[in-house]
């Protein structure tokens, strides 16, 4: 069962974004408890995209599909440039709090919150489509995920 | 939607949501405490970089004036973002009961 969307470019959105998902979720009987780490990925994408495409008018399509213990996600962004998020580095986050800077975690956190994220871009039709899995099976324990160092360009 | 405000006990009392668009309502307030500051987040329901970014501006700001911000009643989903961004080496975190 897939569903969609179209949102504004505007953080003012994720009201509507986030009563999507939750509707999403009840009438699927999806588990309640992947829903805070669905609508994280989604803010952190969502505003990635209002913050850094040019296109000012053009909606973000997000579609919503069940997917065997969970939901498979899809954001679309239409004339934008090409950002692989799956390729962005991590952040660093063992710096000392004074170097500490909130730019660069969303996209780190996300790629461990999340079971799968694939990235594709049509050059031709300048569309950028990022698709992000979440189940129960993919659950992780934070405490076994290593950090990373590095910088990001974005969040 | 979001609220933050002091509770009876003098701590701060945040609710609801701390999302990209809710970030400023939030800095708006933390932007006036000092010392050490209890945030009570046992109905804080969800937070995003955005409001990473809030309590992290906070506690620079506290500590470098001695103070600090500890956060207590954290819930699950929030202590694991908490400690995959390295958030609990900087604060110190009280989980919900």
């Amino acid at each position: 069962m897939t569903e969609h969307r179209s949102f504004r470019r505007s953080f003012s959105s994720l009201a509507e974004i986030f009563a999507f998902t939750a509707d999403f979720f009840a009438r699927h009987g999806v588990d309640a408890g992947l829903l805070p780490t669905v609508d994280f990925t989604l803010e952190e994408l969502f505003t990635n995209m209002v913050k850094y495409s040019p296109a000012g008018d053009v909606h973000v399509r997000i579609d919503m599909a069940t997917a065997p213990g969970g939901v498979e996600v899809a954001l679309t962004d239409y004339d934008v440039e090409r950002f692989d998020v799956t390729q962005a580095p991590d952040a660093n986050i063992n710096l000392p709090l004074e170097q500490c800077r909130p730019g660069g975690l969303g996209l780190h956190l996300i790629r461990r919150l999340v079971d799968s994220m694939d990235y594709e871009y049509s050059s031709d039709e300048r569309r950028s489509r990022i698709t992000f899995r979440k189940t129960t099976a993919g659950r992780r324990d934070p405490g076994t995920v290593a950090a990373a160092g590095g910088g990001n360009a974005r969040d | 939607m979001l609220a933050i405000d002091y509770g009876a006990d003098g701590t701060v009392v945040i609710a609801g949501r701390l999302d990209a668009a809710q970030s400023p309502v939030a800095q708006s307030f933390l932007d006036r405490v000092d010392g050490i500051v209890t945030l009570d987040c046992a109905d804080l329901e969800y937070v995003s970089s955005a409001g990473l970014g809030v309590l992290l501006k906070t506690q620079k700001r506290l500590q470098a004036s001695s103070g600090k911000l500890r956060l207590v009643s954290v819930n699950r989903h929030l202590r694991d973002i908490f400690q995959y961004s390295g958030f609990d080496q900087i604060f110190e975190i009280e989980p919900a009961r």
